[in-house]
């Protein structure tokens, strides 16, 4: 089996939803979580064999630096895997929640997106990534505007003026790269890359970082995110702080440690991690709409991964795989049993939100779940993840590092403090005297919803009880980020 | 085995019991009651047992170990006793009140949770368990809604905080010695240097400091503890509270040795001495505070702090004698507390909530067994001969005269006079003086809150008059730290500075009763008269204006009251605010204008580029 089907039946299938929809739009529908699906299996199949050695892809018989090829390393699949199994809940759960609108153009623009990500993990070459890159941020700017309605459109144009802004710096500094070393091969480049001169090397790097940075959230470039966030509907918030900022943080990270190589330049990245976290949580603090706050606290948790990225050592970037992944869970948890919440009660105020486990009882219990994960505490998945950073950050057994990630820690308990408030007001405060009752009055949400946001519950549990599931992969995957010289030799075979 | 055993039955109990909810109220009850008493019977039973046993291993690179040795049964029963008694009386406490099912449920996940803490062989299992107990006593502190809400938010952050101080101290050693078994670091950790030492104490004595509620970190509680539902409060004041002492003597005489600590800092600036005045202050500041208090509940948890600083006294002493003291003295206080928050409870229940000392009085004849109740806690809160208290304070005292520490036993006596005082206020105006009218419907308390507070006397007396007991136990625990053996016997303890016997104050106490009997029933008899039945001078005084326990020690009050402000809790909040307007001007970062965004965009890339060519720093 070829990782190649990862990006091609997905592909393949959002074509075939604007066909199918002529037929049946009910049925259309349901093409996203079928193809998410077949790649959570695929991706699942292909992990372990590819933990000592990557597959390399060609395609159209010429070997790599010379064609377009894919590198499906551990890393790769464990993202690709990641970006199924929410891709998929989340096409579950869009299946009832996405009901006006042009349905079938939205799933067809989330299969894409889908696919954008997908191909950002999996490609070699640099001008591939750029292609994903840009696949993932247009269908996004559409999904964000997809309500049509004034904040939707506005934050998608927000949005889009930054993204297409990041999207050129990534282009001019590719252009960099060609000019200088006639190649797009990223293992080619990164062997060669000793053999131009620093300064060339370096602006490219600073527009590609900054470029990528965009989509990534790191801070000050992020500012597109609360806006994007809390505009779209709820699913697509759910894929975007799951998924999306996920693919630019990987290729903030492929592009820095593989293609460039840059050691020195990490301390930075984790200085600037650290801003994005403290920037992030403190934006949150007070915030009353719900969504805005889950996309501020999004912004803090990707400082925390760029910060133990920034550590530079095998056990600070398995740290920050780990958070990747369970902030990925957790946040989609929340955004998806949120929504519900929000469609109900028609409001997003923070304040509507008060009294709700009595009439919503399951999505309030996920959505305690899920914000007990990102606050780190056990037995939830947030907290290996946040044992292992602060593991690696001590284990440089240097002060400095010991007061940076007393920091970092600071900023989780401020994402402490307005979670539990939240927790509190959910079951203890009374729900608000003449609540405006959104659609369906005080239901609890329907099943396709439950189901997902449950899933994720259990996911986040288990691994928080059994984290070894997910660490026994994160070496390889580590490796395969920090290990220049064996990407380069199994990609090029020499 | 048993260790896991007993875990598995605390967890599985708590999911079963609101599992049992939802098919009938009163097989959660019953489901409750009994796990609590399995509970019981299981720890028990483990008596005198060792066994270590590898739960998970290599969770994250580190084996899970649980263990169970003299010290962890010792507050292992401590825990499941006091839990047994409190959800006995929430029967009829918590009748008809919301949210039963979660109420049971996170009543036992609380106590398995620091059953967890108690049984944990490894660091990493403690910091489980101890976040598992953190977030489950969040969520049952704001269970009563109002401002418990407030009370839990307080006591989370605080608890958030110290937990990641603990967390730092706890992947500090495993940076330094790849371990996280207490065993093993033990052994590894006698060869590092005071510094280092001084780092773990402090990281980790943050997290137990804000648990314990030891001065500066003690504000959350006395938030906490009164807004609780009373059995509640029991548990929280009586034994999760003291999980921070637990951690004390794990960390400072299980792992760092008692030698590393004795020995750590020189002169005025020694580490235990230090401690010591901590201990101290926590004693006196928050016992003359709980004074000023007219909320029974309040004032109770007020003390719960000022009886910490004695534990912490005693235990920071280092010597024998005084850390036996200081230990006897955590399950003598979480004995004595918890009884006097079900008392309050009692109380609360049968007069409709109300827990104000200026409204109350006069429920001796009415609520019996809640008076004796009252009594014997109070008694066993000053220290009063025959109750356990007194053994503990003695132990403590006498360790302060012959250590020499004359000004820390003038604190600590000072610190038992105004327990006198406070508690002789809650005592009096709760159950002696005139009864108002309001209350002369009050019923006894009903059954299911007798026998708990029933129990907790016994226990009180029982330890009072036969220390040696308890103390053997204790004895077990100090010689796995490392001190020398106390000369016990079940009476008491012999020492060089003069012998405790509980049998010969015990009959000088019986000979004192009957003479005063033996008088009193010779002397002429006393005529009853009604409650009214009064002179004033021929002017009618109203039935109300009896009631003279309003604004009790009135005069003290306006004396000592400028001097008792809580101005670290004022300070917290003080950071508080500003640090909430800083984020508040943090957040006007992102402006809402695009242009802005993209100039930050464009002037990121700009400061890369212009950073580099003219310092070349990457």
């Amino acid at each position: 089996m070829s990782p190649i089907l990862l990006i091609a039946v997905p592909l393949g299938l959002a074509f075939i939803i604007p066909l199918l929809a002529l037929v049946s739009r009910k049925l259309s529908a349901y093409v996203p979580a079928v193809g998410m699906l077949f790649n959570l299996v695929v991706s699942l199949y292909l992990l372990p064999s590819v933990l000592s050695k990557p597959i390399v892809v060609r395609t159209a018989g010429f070997a790599p630096p010379f064609s377009i090829h894919l590198v499906a390393g551990p890393l790769g699949l464990l993202l690709a895997g990641l970006v199924a199994l929410v891709g998929l809940l989340v096409a579950i759960y869009a299946t009832g929640y996405i009901k006006e609108g042009s349905v079938p153009r939205y799933h067809a623009l989330y299969l894409l997106l889908l696919v954008g990500a997908t191909g950002i993990v999996l490609t070699g070459d640099l001008f591939n990534l750029f292609v994903f890159f840009e696949i993932l941020c247009i269908s996004s700017y559409a999904l964000v505007g997809y309500r049509g309605d004034k904040a939707g459109i506005e934050s998608a144009v927000k949005y889009l003026i930054q993204g297409a802004i990041g999207s050129s710096l990534v282009l001019v500094g590719i252009g960099f790269l060609y000019g200088a070393f006639g190649t797009l091969s990223m293992a080619d480049i990164a062997g060669n890359i000793r053999s131009v001169r620093p300064m060339t090397v370096f602006i490219s790097m600073a527009f590609v970082v900054t470029g990528f940075g965009v989509e990534a959230a790191i801070f000050p470039l992020n500012a597109w995110l609360p806006d994007a966030h809390s505009s779209a509907p709820s699913s697509i918030s759910a894929i975007l702080s799951g998924i999306a900022i996920k693919a630019g943080l990987y290729a903030v990270a492929r592009v820095l440690f593989t293609v460039y190589g840059a050691e020195t330049f990490l301390p930075f990245i984790l200085v600037l991690g650290l801003l994005t976290l403290l920037v992030g949580e403190m934006s949150a603090f007070s915030q009353n709409n719900i969504k805005r706050l889950l996309a501020y606290s999004s912004m803090g948790q990707m400082g925390l991964i760029v910060f133990a990225l920034g550590l530079a050592s095998a056990a600070g970037v398995e740290g920050a795989l780990f958070l990747v992944v369970s902030h990925g869970l957790a946040k989609a948890l929340l955004f998806l049993s949120v929504g519900y919440m929000i469609y109900r009660t028609g409001s997003m105020e923070i304040s509507s939100l008060h009294g709700m486990a009595k009439k919503m009882p399951v999505s309030s219990l996920c959505f305690t779940i899920g914000a007990f994960s990102l606050v780190g505490l056990p037995p939830f998945i947030g907290f290996p993840g946040k044992f292992m950073v602060v593991r690696a950050a001590l284990e440089k057994a240097d002060v400095l590092y010991t007061v940076l990630v007393a920091i970092a820690l600071l900023g989780t308990v401020v994402e402490g403090a307005y979670f539990f408030r939240i927790v509190q007001g959910l079951y203890f405060k009374p729900a608000p005297e003449g609540a405006v009752a959104g659609a369906g009055g005080g239901r609890e949400a329907p099943f396709s919803a439950l189901l997902p946001a449950c899933v994720l519950a259990v996911a986040i549990l288990v691994v928080g009880v059994c984290p070894h599931i997910l660490t026994d992969y994160l070496g390889p995957a580590a490796s395969d980020l920090l290990d220049k010289a064996a990407y380069i030799k199994h990609v090029l075979g020499v | 085995m048993l260790p896991a055993i007993i875990l598995i039955t605390a967890f599985g109990s708590a999911g079963a019991v609101y599992l049992a909810g939802k098919v009938h109220p009163r097989l959660r009850n019953g489901l409750a009651v009994l796990s609590s008493l399995v509970l019981a019977g299981l720890v028990g039973y483990g008596y005198g047992q060792k066994s270590e046993l590898v739960t998970i291993s290599d969770f994250l690179g580190v084996d899970l170990v649980l263990r169970l040795n003299s010290l962890a049964w010792f507050f292992a029963i401590y825990i499941v006793i006091i839990n047994a008694g409190s959800v006995v009386f929430s029967l009829s406490y918590m009748k008809g009140k919301e949210r039963l099912d979660f109420y049971y449920s996170m009543m036992l996940l609380v106590s398995a949770g620091m059953l967890g803490i108690v049984l944990s062989g490894d660091l990493l299992s403690f910091y489980i368990f101890w976040e598992i107990t953190s977030w489950s006593t969040y969520l049952l502190i704001s269970y009563r809604r109002g401002p418990a809400l407030h009370a839990g938010m307080k006591y989370i952050i605080m608890s958030l905080i110290g937990s990641c101080a603990m967390l730092v101290g706890i992947l500090s050693l495993y940076g330094t010695f790849g371990t996280l078994g207490i065993p093993e670091l033990r052994a590894a950790i006698s060869g590092c240097s005071p510094g280092y030492a001084l780092f773990i104490l402090l990281t980790m004595g943050v997290a137990f400091g804000v648990k314990f509620a030891i001065l500066p970190l003690h504000t959350w509680m006395p938030d906490a503890h009164s807004e609780a539902v009373s059995p509640f409060s029991a548990v929280l004041s009586g034994v999760l509270v003291r999980m921070g002492m637990y951690g004390f003597l794990l960390i400072m005489y299980s792992m760092v040795g008692l030698k590393a600590v004795l020995s750590l800092g020189s002169g005025v600036l020694d580490f235990h001495y230090l401690f010591c005045w901590l201990g101290a202050l926590t004693i006196v500041i928050p016992t003359f505070i709980a004074l000023l208090q007219n909320d029974a509940k309040r004032l109770l948890a007020w003390h719960g702090i000022g009886q910490g600083g004695y534990m912490i006294l005693g235990m920071a002493l280092g010597t024998s004698m005084g850390v036996a003291g200081g230990i006897f003295h955590t399950i003598n206080h979480g004995s004595y507390i918890a009884l006097l928050f079900l008392v309050v409870g009692a109380v609360e229940y049968r007069t409709g909530g109300v827990r104000d000392l200026n409204r109350l009085g006069g429920l001796i004849k009415k609520m019996p067994v809640a008076f004796v109740g009252c009594l014997v806690g109070i008694m066993g809160l000053i220290g009063i001969p025959l109750t356990n208290g007194f053994v503990s304070k003695w132990l403590i005292y006498k360790t302060l005269i012959t250590e020499g520490h004359p000004f820390l036993a003038f604190m600590a006596f000072v610190g038992t006079w105004g327990t006198i005082l406070s508690v002789y206020k809650l005592l009096h105006n709760m159950f002696l003086g005139q009864l108002p009218e309001k209350y002369k419907e009050v019923r006894k308390s009903p059954l299911s809150m007798q026998i708990p507070i029933l129990f907790f006397c016994l226990v009180i007396f029982f330890f009072g008059i036969f220390p040696g007991i308890p103390l053997r136990v204790i004895q077990g625990i100090q010689g796995t730290m490392g001190f020398a053996p106390l000369r016990l016997t079940l009476w008491g303890l012999a020492s060089d500075a003069g012998a405790l016997n509980m049998l010969n104050i015990c009959f000088a106490l019986v000979i004192a009763f009957a003479v005063v009997f033996l008088l009193m029933r010779l002397g002429p008899k006393g005529r009853r008269v009604a409650q009214h039945d009064s002179y004033a001078a021929g002017s009618f005084v109203p039935v109300d204006k009896y009631h003279y326990t309003v604004e009790f020690y009135n005069p003290l009050y306006r004396m000592i009251s400028p001097y008792l402000k809580d101005r670290v809790d004022q300070f917290y909040y003080w950071i508080a605010h500003r640090a909430s307007d800083i984020f508040d001007v943090t957040r006007k970062i992102y402006t809402g204008y695009a242009g802005t965004y993209v100039l930050y965009i464009v002037s990121f890339l700009a400061f890369l580029i212009f950073v580099q060519l003219v310092w070349r720093t990457w």
